[in-house]
């Protein structure tokens, strides 16, 4: 530790609370925040901000745009901006534009933006001719949320530094399968190098079941993946971030499921892992 | 590629800021028309190759510090600086609903000196790096960092109560 000879800036919170801190530095910060509650709420307020921030302000994303903002094609002479184009270009951009969801859909639920991150009853962004059905974004990010929390309640009550054995593993979720009422399974992230070290039910907020895998890498590195079985049948969504923290949970929406990858791994890399989850999980 | 086609592509997101900054739909979006129809004005000034989103957060931060300053010369615009409000007048007590809480968030950030807003909303919501803060309000990074502090601090203080704590335990 090198936090006395060079002690945490101000600045350098900021820089935490963004995400923008060198990797070099964040043991440090950390450190310094367990060591100092005041801090500690401080910049855990700061973080509660930029989501509030986001809360309040990405439905403006998903806005049908005024005529007098729709900007003319290129080969067109007339006066630019107070041209109209067609209204249904619209969707398109507003998704391609969403910082949150960073450019990433599956399939055309690429049109639904960052509708869900909105802090309003129900999301209802409609796109591509509303073959898709707004999922109540208070439910899904509540599931984001508890997704997170439990990332970081459960993680380390996880003792088990080795992968269960197969037969363990196989036990584990033919009983998992049973109490969510499903053939769940745990998909196989060994390919990015994570193996299944675990998994447990929880109660979601509805009372519902959620099943909860865990997974680690050979660097120590955690994800968990949540699944709760939905009261409610829904179109499936395209990814959303949620951002709690240092912890960033991809979740999605796919008919009777949600799931939450949670991980306080580079966005990138969880992003992939939630494409291979993603990709193991829906019946073709 | 054209740069109208990429245009199109900021225009959510500029309306996304403008709308954070103002905090009235009509002359949020009366800003970012203004920043549109400047910026392809002067196309030619772009240097392809450049950060465009930089250089529309420019356009529209000197179109909006030029009408913050011909308003307040009217005396139309109230500006707070940061002495002139005590914090503790804005607290609210911690069992506010989520509804209450985005109206304080509208609230205090229009209590917050322009200045600080500007680098507050580029960090917090738009997500760009302090550097390309710096670029895009020419300033240096140093008065980004205290302005980026001093804002959040107060914006901290005028919702004290009211933003739910992520409480989270970090874990890696």
């Amino acid at each position: 530790m090198s936090e006395q000879n060079n002690p945490v800036t101000q600045d350098e919170i900021h820089a935490y609370v963004d995400g923008t801190l060198s990797e070099a530095r964040r043991a440090d910060v950390e450190g310094e925040l367990e060591r100092n509650p005041e801090l500690a709420a401080r910049a855990s307020d700061f973080f509660a901000l930029n989501n509030l921030l986001h809360e309040r302000y990405d439905r403006v994303l998903d806005e049908p745009l005024p005529a007098r903002l729709r900007i003319a094609a290129p080969a067109a002479e007339a006066p630019a901006v107070r041209t109209a184009r067609p209204a249904a270009n619209w969707p398109r951009f507003a998704g391609l534009a969403a910082t949150l969801v960073l450019g990433v859909g599956i399939g055309w639920g690429m049109h639904f933006g960052v509708s869900g991150m909105s802090a309003s009853g129900g999301a209802t962004a409609m796109a591509g001719g509303g073959e898709l059905r707004a999922v109540s974004a208070d439910s899904s990010m509540r599931f984001a949320q508890q997704a997170a929390l439990a990332h970081v309640v459960y993680m380390p009550t996880v003792a088990r530094p080795d992968a269960m054995d197969d037969s363990q593993e196989q036990d584990f979720v033919k009983w998992l399968a049973n109490r969510l009422g499903t053939d769940v399974h745990a998909p196989m992230l060994s390919k990015s190098g994570f193996e299944l070290s675990g998994g447990r039910l929880l109660t979601g907020d509805d009372g519902g079941e959620v099943a909860q895998f865990m997974y680690h890498n050979a660097r120590g590195e955690r994800v968990t993946l949540c699944i709760s079985h939905r009261k409610t049948s829904a179109n499936t969504t395209a990814f959303k971030l949620y951002q709690d923290g240092p912890v960033n949970v991809f979740y999605w929406v796919d008919g009777d499921f949600g799931y939450a990858l949670s991980g306080g791994i580079d966005r990138k890399a969880l992003l992939q892992l939630a494409h291979d989850v993603y990709a193991q999980l829906t019946p073709r | 590629m054209d740069i109208r086609d990429e245009l199109i592509e900021h225009v959510p997101r500029l309306r996304r800021y403008a709308r954070a900054l103002i905090n009235n739909r009509e002359l949020a979006d009366d800003l970012v028309q203004d920043t549109l129809e400047r910026a392809i004005a002067r196309t030619e000034l772009f240097r392809p190759g450049t950060d465009l989103r930089a250089w529309l957060f420019t356009i529209m931060h000197n179109i909006f510090v030029n009408q913050v300053r011909k308003s307040a010369a009217r005396g139309a615009h109230v500006s707070v600086d940061d002495e002139s409000v005590p914090e503790t007048d804005y607290a609210v007590p911690a069992t506010q609903t989520s509804a209450l809480e985005v109206r304080d968030l509208d609230y205090a950030l229009q209590r917050l000196p322009m200045e600080q807003r500007e680098v507050v909303l580029l960090v917090g919501l738009e997500e760009m790096s302090y550097a390309d803060v710096a670029l895009a309000l020419d300033i240096p990074i140093g008065t980004v960092m205290s302005r980026l502090s001093r804002g959040r601090e107060r914006l901290r203080a005028l919702m004290a109560g009211s933003v739910p704590r992520a409480n989270l335990k970090v874990v890696r």
